[in-house]
């Protein structure tokens, strides 16, 4: 839920990427930290394994700058993918305003992408929120590699609903700024 | 739900931090927060710290998330309130209204059982103003952002965005 503070004249949301382990959630915001401009990022903050995996959370918190006269910040969470940290990606999920799905277009993982969205749906309801409510944008990451599963076959299994997609390599950068901007706007009309 | 849902007006957002300050005062502690249960900063009075107060907000959510969690493991319905005490410098971190989280930094000039005291009071009067903001918001409805921020509010934003993240 977003906060939005008359006083102050802030907005703040908070964007969750969410997806299965190893999938480019955390490669994700370590993309757009790298190219945003300095005033507008703040400090990145990884809470990650010794073998760099995400533990509890990744946090990158952006500055939209003054709009309307609102200063408006968007702080980007990425949960941790791996199936036993499912109590720290609940938590991750509370006041959520909206989500990145990053799914991993390869074949071996297809499952893996299907076991994480239905994670990422009892998540929300438990926290009572519906997912037909919460702004969703899915991105099919890794489309650079040799076996992965065709478009159309990731939109039938992953995306029955039809939420808005991009094809991404988040390591390139390729499809990262596309999803966060449409994420953004999705949450924006939420309030406008 | 997730419709702008929480929104602090000015005249509330002056009666919380004008309690933030006389805890600060009367604990003699260095800094006071009041941070949404989802990490966002609401407020802050005093010493400005040093480190990054975005970062602090998040990191002291997943705190109290993350010890919520464990309250449930042990049978507890929650820890209400949580303290971190360094060598120089702790902090007293306290729930309110299951809503928002009151931060307390304070060095050895001061005593825990102290900060504990005014901390507690604090939090008494600050679920009296919360209670108000709340009352506020539901008789308003969920959709009190789209009629105080405008139609147009997206359209402005989108160009914004659009602007700002480019490859």
């Amino acid at each position: 839920m977003s906060l939005i503070n008359y006083s102050s004249r802030e907005i703040n949301c908070k964007i969750v990427y969410y997806g299965p382990g190893l999938c480019g959630k955390t490669t994700n915001l370590q993309h757009i930290y790298s190219r945003v401009p300095q005033d507008t990022r703040g400090k990145m903050i990884s809470l990650a394994t010794e073998m760099d995996r995400t533990l509890f959370f990744d946090f990158l918190p952006l500055e939209l700058g003054q709009i309307r006269g609102f200063r408006t910040r968007f702080h980007l969470y990425t949960v941790p993918g791996q199936v036993y940290y499912n109590a720290s990606r609940k938590l991750i999920l509370k006041g959520v305003d909206g989500i990145v799905f990053v799914a991993d277009s390869q074949i071996d993982r297809f499952e893996a992408n299907i076991e994480s969205l239905v994670n990422m749906h009892d998540n929300l309801s438990e926290h009572g929120l519906s997912s037909e409510k919460v702004p969703l944008v899915i991105q099919y990451n890794k489309r650079d590699l040799p076996r992965v599963v065709s478009v159309p076959d990731l939109e039938k299994e992953l995306n029955p609903k039809g939420a808005p997609f991009y094809e991404a390599v988040a390591l390139r950068g390729t499809g990262v700024f596309d999803t966060l901007k449409l994420a953004c706007k999705l949450v924006l009309k939420t309030l406008g | 739900m997730v419709k702008g849902n929480w929104a602090v007006y000015e005249e509330d957002f002056y009666s919380m931090t004008l309690i933030l300050q006389t805890l600060m005062r009367s604990a003699n502690s260095r800094s006071v927060m009041l941070i949404d249960k989802t990490g966002q900063l609401i407020s802050t009075v005093g010493t400005q710290p040093d480190f990054d107060i975005t970062s602090f907000s998040s990191l002291a959510a997943a705190d109290f998330g993350a010890n919520a969690e464990l309250a449930k493991m042990v049978g507890e319905k929650d820890f209400a309130t949580l303290v971190h005490q360094g060598l120089d410098d702790s902090m007293y971190l306290s729930m309110i209204a299951n809503r928002v989280i009151l931060v307390v930094l304070f060095d050895r000039k001061t005593s825990l059982g102290l900060v504990r005291l005014k901390a507690k009071r604090a939090g008494d009067e600050l679920l009296i103003v919360l209670n108000k903001v709340f009352d506020k918001l539901h008789y308003k409805n969920e959709d009190i952002a789209a009629t105080t921020l405008g139609a147009d509010f997206a359209a402005e934003a989108e160009s914004e965005i659009d602007s700002l993240f480019k490859d």
